[in-house]
């Protein structure tokens, strides 16, 4: 992980992509316990984005790097990593709002806790619920938080439904 | 019943206790997992043995 950090900021530096935060349960864990994860979700944002090949250049950087796709994802160390660019106004603004942790010394760019809960939301899928469970249990984000973000992006009947269904007795 | 009741204890305790392992500590130990829950799937192919409860739980969670 601490390579892709390493390739991430890197990749920033040489400007091929403008900013990047990782996210998914790689990120999640940074509040919970450790879960089974088999690739790392990196959301990117990609100078001039809107060409169809805009993960080209990120690959490109990769290849010189020595670094090769493995099916949808780079293999960087030991994690396939995904790269997914910003795809809606709520992962435009997870990734403004990131924050730069630090993984064993190199800065790591990461989705902060309301923004993983509410894109796990958006998702939907019985593994995205366990993971907003595991991070209001966390304490790494509050109801009331996830609640406000949620409605601000268009999810508070998808949150309705999610605190009527696993939240409330 | 009261086995059962310290079993939890003891469980919550553990896990408790990872949650505030440091982020690369936590990184490391999926890494591991993640190779088991490969070896997991490889071996729970159509022809394979049929899979455990432990095996479906892991597939599942895995992305």
């Amino acid at each position: 992980m601490k390579e892709l950090a390493q390739l991430l900021n890197g990749m920033r530096e040489a400007g091929v992509i403008s900013d990047y935060a990782l996210f998914g349960a790689a990120a999640q864990m940074r509040y919970t316990e450790p879960v089974a994860t088999l690739d790392a979700d990196v959301l990117v944002k990609v100078p001039g984005s809107g060409r169809l090949d805009e993960l080209g250049p990120i690959y490109q950087f990769c290849a010189t790097k020595g670094y090769h796709p493995e099916g949808e994802a780079i293999r960087v160390g030991a994690w396939p990593v995904q790269f997914v660019p910003v795809f809606s106004p709520l992962t435009r603004e997870a990734l403004e709002q990131a924050e730069t942790a630090d993984f064993e010394g190199v800065p790591f760019r990461v989705v902060r806790a309301a923004y993983l809960a509410v894109i796990a939301l958006s998702v939907g899928r019985a593994k995205d619920f366990t993971r907003i469970l595991a991070l209001l249990e966390s304490g790494g984000v509050t109801r009331q938080e996830v609640a406000s973000l949620a409605a601000r992006h268009g999810l508070a009947d998808a949150w309705k439904r999610f605190e009527r269904r696993f939240l409330n007795e | 019943m009261n086995d059962i009741q310290e079993m939890l204890k003891r469980q919550a305790a553990w896990q408790r206790s990872r949650q505030s392992l440091t982020w690369p500590e936590k990184i490391r130990m999926a890494e591991m997992v993640r190779e088991s829950v490969k070896q997991l799937r490889a071996s729970s192919g159509p022809r394979g043995k049929q899979e455990t409860s432990a095996q479906r739980i892991f597939r599942d969670q895995a992305d």
